[in-house]
């Protein structure tokens, strides 16, 4: 299998990261405590930030030679931190792609979507009226619809219950090895890892919060 | 008709007997302002005074470069007081924005004074007047706009990040911000022509008819410099927006919002 990701002596905010290598086409956990930089890893494998020193290669290039554009829309980043706009769920759906001017999807493939985010709901319902896991699967259907090779799924069940949490990962784990697409997550939950990681990824606890304590 | 009569100074004086009717009610309502107000009234009193003082002389000595130089003062002050109530921009932004507020307030200074009004731009007596009341407003408008622009940026860093990851470029992220920023600014000029002329009679048109203009020519008069601030106040804010939006992301495509700390 080829290399997705490689790190090498990667630093970043004062934290050091281990040397890492993603398989492609594969589904990655990656785990650890709290302000162990789960979350900065995948702002410096989509290019939105830089590591202040050591390398990071991307399918056998260094992550700068890429046109950060065209990289950040292959390595499709779902953050924590879910945002919406007013509407409806197909309104979300058309101002978004109106984001990257390209034609919104078709109803079916948006339901679809929200079915592999275990969402059963009309289009049209108001998203001010979804609960917070509504809100965050629905969030996740969104960037899953752009069907890229590579997404990054940051603590995507972190607003759902455990049955949902394993319904939804189970399916984007199955969606993904179909297209052959890579799935990265970071979460807290074990027992997500332990059932669908190919590989399982423990950051360390960085020394910092060590001396703290 | 007579032209406005000479006003006493102890007449004068009698005005501020108001102003102390504000700051007692000021003081009654616990309204915790009291302070700027006197400092605002003691500085508009100082600062007009002077202006007064000045623009006798200049008027009794008139030189080109006098006025020409009244003009570029008021442009730097105006340049200061928008940066200084600013000083979270990055510095390109800061020179984009005083570029803009320069330059749209000098084209459309010079666009009235020379083929509106028709005179020589050097004309103290046209050029000052009108050209503070233009800058003035660039000024006003281009800070309300930073403002909500600012604001909106502050309030929005979930949507920034959101469609960031999301790919869009991050000019098409930045702009709707930068168009409601412009709506917010022009919402006062384009309210005050809704309201001229049937509750209000404006600053200049006022003044024209008690120093003894015809009605119906200081009325022309106010109708051109009412456009004339909107079309400045929506120039200056547009360019410093539209220009400006391209100091937020650097060459990665990522958002630089605020100045970075200073260590």
């Amino acid at each position: 299998m080829n290399t997705l990701f490689s790190l090498r002596t990667v630093r970043q905010h004062g934290l050091c990261y281990p040397d890492i290598d993603i398989a492609e086409g594969c589904t990655s956990f990656i785990t650890g405590a709290s302000g162990c930089g789960k979350s900065s890893l995948f702002c410096l494998l989509n290019g939105t930030a830089q590591a202040e020193s050591g390398t990071i290669v991307y399918r056998s290039r260094p992550i700068e030679d890429y046109e950060p554009l065209a990289l950040r829309r292959e390595v499709l980043l779902v953050g924590q931190q879910v945002f919406l706009f007013d509407g409806s769920i197909q309104d979300n759906f058309a101002t978004f792609y109106e984001y990257r001017h390209k034609p919104c999807p078709s109803a079916a493939t948006m339901l679809a979507m929200l079915a592999l985010c275990q969402l059963d709901m009309p289009l049209h319902t108001a998203c001010a009226h979804l609960s917070g896991g509504e809100r965050q699967r629905v969030y996740v259907a969104l960037f899953l619809s752009l069907q890229t090779p590579v997404l990054l799924l940051d603590e995507p069940s972190a607003a759902l219950d455990a049955h949902t949490a394993h319904a939804m990962l189970g399916a984007l784990h199955a969606h993904c090895q179909a297209r052959g697409a890579s799935l990265l997550v970071i979460s807290h939950d074990v027992s997500l890892a332990q059932r669908y990681a190919h590989t399982h990824i423990a950051l360390p606890t960085p020394h910092k919060e060590q001396n703290h304590e | 008709m007579n032209s406005a009569l000479d006003l006493p100074l102890l007449r004068f004086a009698l005005v501020y007997i108001l102003l102390l009717a504000v700051l007692w009610l000021m003081k009654k309502a616990r309204i915790h302002k009291t302070a700027l107000l006197i400092t605002a009234s003691m500085r508009m009193t100082v600062q007009l005074i002077l202006a007064g003082l000045l623009l006798t002389w200049i008027f009794k000595h008139p030189h080109p470069l006098l006025t020409l130089g009244y003009v570029c003062a008021m442009v730097l002050f105006a340049i200061h007081r928008v940066l200084s109530q600013h000083r979270g921009l990055n510095k390109r932004f800061q020179w984009v924005v005083a570029a803009s507020l320069a330059g749209s307030g000098l084209a459309v200074l010079l666009f009235f004074v020379c083929l509106v009004v028709g005179v020589n731009i050097t004309e103290a007596q046209y050029t000052i007047p009108l050209g503070g009341m233009i800058i003035g407003n660039a000024m006003t408008g281009l800070s309300l706009a930073l403002n909500t622009f600012e604001q909106n940026l502050a309030a929005n860093t979930n949507r920034l990040a959101s469609l960031l990851n999301w790919g869009a470029h991050p000019q098409d992220i930045v702009r709707p911000m930068a168009n409601a920023a412009l709506e917010t600014a022009l919402l006062p000029t384009i309210n005050s022509m809704l309201g001229t002329g049937i509750v209000w009679l404006p600053g200049m048109l006022t003044g024209q008819i008690l120093a003894g203009t015809l009605p119906t020519t200081a009325i022309l008069y106010q109708i051109a410099i009412m456009i004339a601030i909107c079309a400045v106040v929506c120039l200056a804010v547009f360019c410093s927006l539209y220009f400006g939006c391209h100091t937020l992301y650097d060459k990665h495509y990522r958002l630089i919002l605020a100045n970075p700390p200073k260590e």
